[in-house]
């Protein structure tokens, strides 16, 4: 159960909120324009990356207001939290910190508990 | 024989009785169900999981991998560990899995048939023959192999607690209170938290400690207490077990407040604490671990720590002349609380060679004259239910010593189960051949024995050093030792075998019942990673999870692979620490509690007028009236269906999700999230709407009431309310936050009553005189509003049913008497009230859909041929470019029509195929042609038939053909037609009359 920052209320429980996965997909203006392919991407697919994540939350059990946050899928950290009119933080903010918790690779998972 | 400490000051005199397996036995209160059948010399208290063999009581602790017992006077509750769980006066416990006896048991057979119960055998055994398993296999072996039987009823007896707390420390053990005592009347918020009933750890449980600052263990003890009591900046939590170790330093823990005490039925007896901390110590000490060798599992064999701790904390000398067998420095202390007390061990056997034992330990073996082996190892013991006879190897010789005990110890593994749960790195520690933490992931300091530091003389320092970071005291105490301070250990997982046979066992996981062999026959089938073979062997899967055997078998499995311990890693270590019960987790959330109930205001006449109760959602909204007793559902709503489409009827419809959308852009934004066309629509009217996805599936339906440019109300499903809300909120939100729009849920502002039939008209003219209910002044798809007493009314023409109607909406304080208002105009014209079984069946007639049955997410507009509904000059709406795909427009996408059997008795079931065979073969070889699937069924008590609707490929080219719908547990399929889905008044003359 992780800790979030809601920009609204401050830190709640996990249990509070829901995810609405990947940030930063905007609904195309102009669907009627858009090919086939093009709106199946926006429709269909999303990003899944081990690692440093733009995703959206919904503080739900709250003030039902949308935010962002860049989350690493890796180690569950909450980065940065940020308003849905802010800026999208570039991700060399984010270069220093904390890759994974056991030194896994950057694809998959396995027991890595023990360092060599 | 087992011996009394009278010097135990943790144990009161007081005595109570309590009965084990219908023998009433008396203990001492304070007594741990252990250390009671201890004190009765009861060594034989269960029987093992797979082989049923005898076992007693193993260690002292939460570790404990036998003695599990089932707790008669507490619902049955199973699987207690009687290591921990506390007598009180009037306890009944029985041992588990045996029969007939605990003595005599029959399941011991498998013990003789072990060879076939090897690791992985039920991945092996038990093939065939076919329906072998369901009916014999399983059901025996769920009866012998096993635990505790569950309690025969669920109880409601755990409370949730929070807290938000600066600093969290876990083990009020001695590293525990001098950490905790840095922080008496700082500014951090602490929380202390202790799984024992008393403070102090190894301080009470051993004689290694001789004083602190000049005082002795009991005393510091107390003062400390007194100490941290007396800050206010600091809580103790005592009985209570930190289970979980989650991410953002997020920990839960289980309180027992009855520990100790007979349970009080209407009180919770547990307490789930949630607490989020920022800073997390671990101080929650080491685990002592056994050594294998033949037949470890007897009863009488113990941990020697384990059997200190009887001694000190139990006043009990569970042997007075037991066997030590040790590979290690720490069993010193054993020895000198034996001897303090005029007790001598039968025989000391160490493991390590001469040269490499303290000076200190061989000086006292010789001052008090103990038999004492060095470089010996015990082979084995042998005993009928219980240790007699113990095999010692001294280099190439074995000789045989007698006694009834046999304290191992072989070596300790710091506890760090929640460090890894926690996601920190353990390392290899050579000194101690365990692992230790190294680097933690979160806030998280390891203080003492489970940091890998075994020396009191160091632990100030350590503490000190780790916590140097924090504003606080510096902690220096004096600690006067009784034994050595080193820590000294030659590493011993298994002892040599005299001879190899298949019937002598070397257990390295108890609980499980899993061999040495087990595990050696793993790796030769191929099962090298450790976490393969935990699960092939179920090694370390038991409810004790491998608490005192893990480190072990990784030991073992490095040997046989010929690997470095880090390289063979440890299994994932995951929450619970230890097993909690579901009703802790649970907490209030049960029965009533579970989910809330949502009643509309009409419920209490419902109730009254024999409604059956249908859950929608969390809404009991009613199924159907029973007329009386005796009538059947089917009944029932043929009754109502065929009065309806004659009289009237009226169905509460207050649970419709009623959605208000106010705001400058309200227009622009409805024609953005439904498919229908909102602009040209004059205020006051309404019209049926459907809501996609932005892959143009249906997602729900409503009526949509314009009441100005600036202002709609929304009617949803009565489910599907939130989720449509929620939605709205999230494109305002996200998508067009520039479009000023409100949303407001009034779904529980408003009854809702719909009345339908032909004599609709008559009655509402005399429920509401002054209201003109024709045609030309009050068309189809129209709202009004109306004054009534004090309030306002809101009444629309519309149906569901595919006759005349109209919905009502009132405040839910004027409902139920508008409702039996309606009831006594009605009563003439036969006014029925009908539910939502008659609703579905009737709109079946009339080929409406229902979102969730004809619709399943696969579904678009245009393959229900709702074609009309959709803005097609619109710029946009939510899924409208979807509509378009090569997919959606395919033509033979499951489609909506009707179906007829050509016979017209015979029923078809909802959710039967349709396929093009009228018999499917005994034996299906080859895939037979789907052609689709039957969405709705119902006897028509109107047209006196039974219809259906269906979602077909290319359904709306394949009007007026022959198919058939397959029945359940019959070959021969139903033959029906394919015809239009609207099977009542499809010119809509009724509806618009």
């Amino acid at each position: 159960m992780i800790l979030i920052k809601c920009p609204y209320c401050g830190e709640r429980d996990q249990s509070e909120f829901a995810n609405g996965g990947e940030a930063h997909v905007v609904r195309p203006k102009n669907p009627e324009s858009l090919s086939d392919k093009d709106w199946g991407e926006y429709v269909f697919y999303r990003n899944n990356p081990k690692g440093i994540f733009y995703e959206r939350w919904v503080h739900s059990h709250g003030c039902k207001k949308w935010f962002n946050v860049v989350r690493n899928t890796s180690t569950d950290q909450i980065l940065k939290v940020y308003k849905v009119n802010e800026k999208r933080p570039d991700l060399t903010e984010f270069e220093n910190t904390l890759k994974s918790p056991s030194g896994e690779p950057s694809v998959g998972s396995g027991n890595f508990a023990v360092k060599k | 024989m087992t011996a009394i400490n009278n010097e135990c000051p943790y144990i009161s005199k007081n005595k109570i009785n309590f009965t084990f397996d219908g023998k009433n036995l008396p203990a001492y209160e304070g007594d741990t169900i252990a250390s009671a059948l201890l004190r009765n010399n009861i060594r034989l208290v269960g029987r093992s999981f797979k082989y049923h063999r005898p076992r007693g009581i193993y260690t002292c602790g939460i570790e404990e991998p036998n003695a599990l017992v089932q707790i008669l006077s507490e619902h049955n509750e199973p699987n207690t560990r009687a290591t921990i769980k506390r007598v009180y006066d009037g306890m009944e416990i029985s041992s588990q899995n045996r029969w007939p006896s605990l003595k005599f048991d029959l399941g011991a057979i498998n013990n003789i048939l072990s060879p076939i119960f090897s690791a992985g055998f039920y991945y092996k055994t038990f093939m065939g023959p076919k329906g072998f398993w369901k009916n014999i296999y399983e059901p025996l072996i769920r009866k012998s192999a096993g635990l505790g039987k569950p309690p025969k009823n669920f109880r409601s007896k755990s409370i949730h607690q929070y807290h938000n707390t600066d600093i969290v420390i876990i083990g009020g053990g001695l590293s525990g209170l001098i950490t905790a005592r840095k922080f008496v009347n700082t500014k951090y918020k602490v929380l202390l938290i202790e799984q024992d009933s008393f403070l102090g750890g190894i301080l009470k449980n051993s004689n290694k400690v001789d004083s602190i600052n000049g005082i002795s263990p009991l005393e510091w003890i107390k003062e400390t207490e007194e100490l941290l009591s007396d800050s206010k900046n600091i809580t103790i939590l005592k009985n209570t077990l930190v289970t979980t170790y989650n991410f953002t330093n997020h920990l839960v823990a289980l309180e027992d407040k009855y520990s100790g005490r007979k349970i009080d039925l209407k009180k919770s007896e547990l307490t789930l604490h949630k607490i989020r901390t920022s800073l997390t110590i671990l101080s929650n000490g080491h685990i002592e671990r056994f050594i294998s060798f033949r037949n470890n599992d007897l009863p009488g064999v113990m941990l020697a720590s384990s059997f200190e701790k009887y001694i000190h904390r139990y006043g009990v000398i569970p042997e007075s002349k037991p066997v030590i067998f040790t590979n290690n420095s720490s069993t010193f202390s054993l020895l000198k609380s034996m001897t303090s007390l005029g007790y001598k061990p039968e025989a000391y056997i160490d493991s390590r060679k001469k040269d490499e034992i303290e000076t200190e330990i061989k000086k006292f073996l010789k001052n008090n004259n103990i038999t004492s082996y060095f470089d010996s190892e015990v082979e084995g013991c042998d005993g009928n239910k219980k240790v007699e006879k113990i095999t010692i190897r001294n280099g190439k010789n074995y000789f045989k010593l007698n006694s009834s005990m046999l304290c191992v110890s072989g070596g300790f593994n710091p506890d760090i189960h929640l460090f890894t749960q926690s996601k920190g790195l353990v390392k290899w520690d050579k000194l101690i051949a365990s692992f230790k933490p190294d680097t933690s992931f979160q806030r998280t300091l390891t203080l003492g024995s489970v940091s890998g530091n075994y020396n009191f003389k160091k632990l100030c320092d350590e503490i000190n050093q780790k916590l140097s970071f924090l504003k606080t005291k510096k902690a220096n105490l004096e600690i006067k030792c009784n034994v050595t301070n080193k820590f000294s250990l030659r590493e011993l997982w298994e002892t040599k075998k005299k001879k190899n046979s298949n019937w002598s066992k070397s257990f390295i996981d108890l609980h499980n019942d899993v061999t040495i062999n087990d595990l050696k026959q793993a790796i030769t089938e191929g099962f090298d990673r450790i976490e393969h073979l935990k699960r092939y062997t179920t090694n370390s899967m038991g409810t004790d999870q491998g608490k005192i055997s893990s480190i072990n078998s990784l030991a073992l499995v490095s040997k046989l692979l010929k690997k470095e311990i880090a390289e063979v890693g440890t299994t994932t270590y995951r929450p619970p620490y230890a097993p909690l019960s579901f009703a802790a987790i649970a907490g209030r959330s049960t029965y009533e509690f579970y989910d809330p109930e949502r009643k509309t205001s009409i419920h209490s006449w419902h109730l009254e007028n024999n409604a059956v109760f249908e859950d929608v959602g969390q809404w009991k909204r009613p199924w159907y009236f029973k007329a009386n007793n005796d009538e059947t559902m089917h009944q029932a709503v043929q009754r109502e269906s065929k009065m309806l489409r004659q009289g009237a009827g009226i169905l509460d419809g207050s649970t419709l999700g009623k959605i208000e959308i106010k705001g400058r852009d309200a227009l622009e934004f409805m024609n953005l999230m439904y498919t229908n066309a909102f602009t040209k629509m004059k205020p006051m009217t309404s019209r049926y709407a459907l809501m996609l996805g932005e892959d143009g599936m249906i997602k729900d339906d409503g009526i949509i009431c314009k009441i100005s440019d600036q202002h709609f109300i929304a009617t949803t499903t009565s489910s599907g309310a939130p989720k449509v809300l929620a939605d709205m909120e999230e494109y305002l939100q996200t998508e067009w936050p520039h479009l000023q729009v409100y949303l407001n849920s009034i779904t529980e502002q408003f009854s809702t009553f719909n009345i339908s039939g032909p004599k609709t008209r008559d009655i509402m003219a005399r429920v509401f005189p002054h209201i003109d209910f024709s045609n030309e002044a009050f068309p189809f798809m129209t709202f009004k509003n109306f004054d009534y007493q004090d309030t306002k009314i809101r009444i629309m023409r519309a149906s569901f049913t595919g006759e005349l109607g109209y919905e009502i909406y009132i405040p839910p304080k004027y409902g139920l008497e508008l409702w039996e208002k309606i009831f006594s105009c009605g009563k003439v014209f036969n006014l029925i009230p009908y539910g939502t079984e008659t609703m579905h069946l009737l709109r079946a007639e009339k080929g409406y859909i229902v979102v969730g049955q004809e619709t399943d997410g696969t579904v678009t507009p245009l393959d229900l041929n709702y074609n009309w509904m959709i803005g097609k000059n619109k710029k946009d709406f939510i899924g409208k470019r979807s509509l378009s795909r090569p997919d959606t427009a395919r033509n033979d996408r499951k489609q909506l029509v009707g179906l007829l059997p050509i016979n017209q008795s015979d029923m078809i079931e909802e959710g039967q195929h349709i396929v093009e065979i009228n018999k499917l073969p005994n034996k299906i070889k080859n895939p037979i042609k789907y052609l689709g699937h039957v969405s709705s069924s119902y006897h028509s008590p109107n047209l006196n038939k039974s219809i259906g609707l269906a979602m077909i490929k290319g359904g709306n080219n394949l009007l007026g053909q022959r198919f058939f719908v397959t029945v359940s547990g019959n070959t021969k399929n139903i033959p029906v037609e394919i015809v239009n889905p609207v099977f009542i008044d499809p010119e809509n003359k009724r509806l618009t009359s």
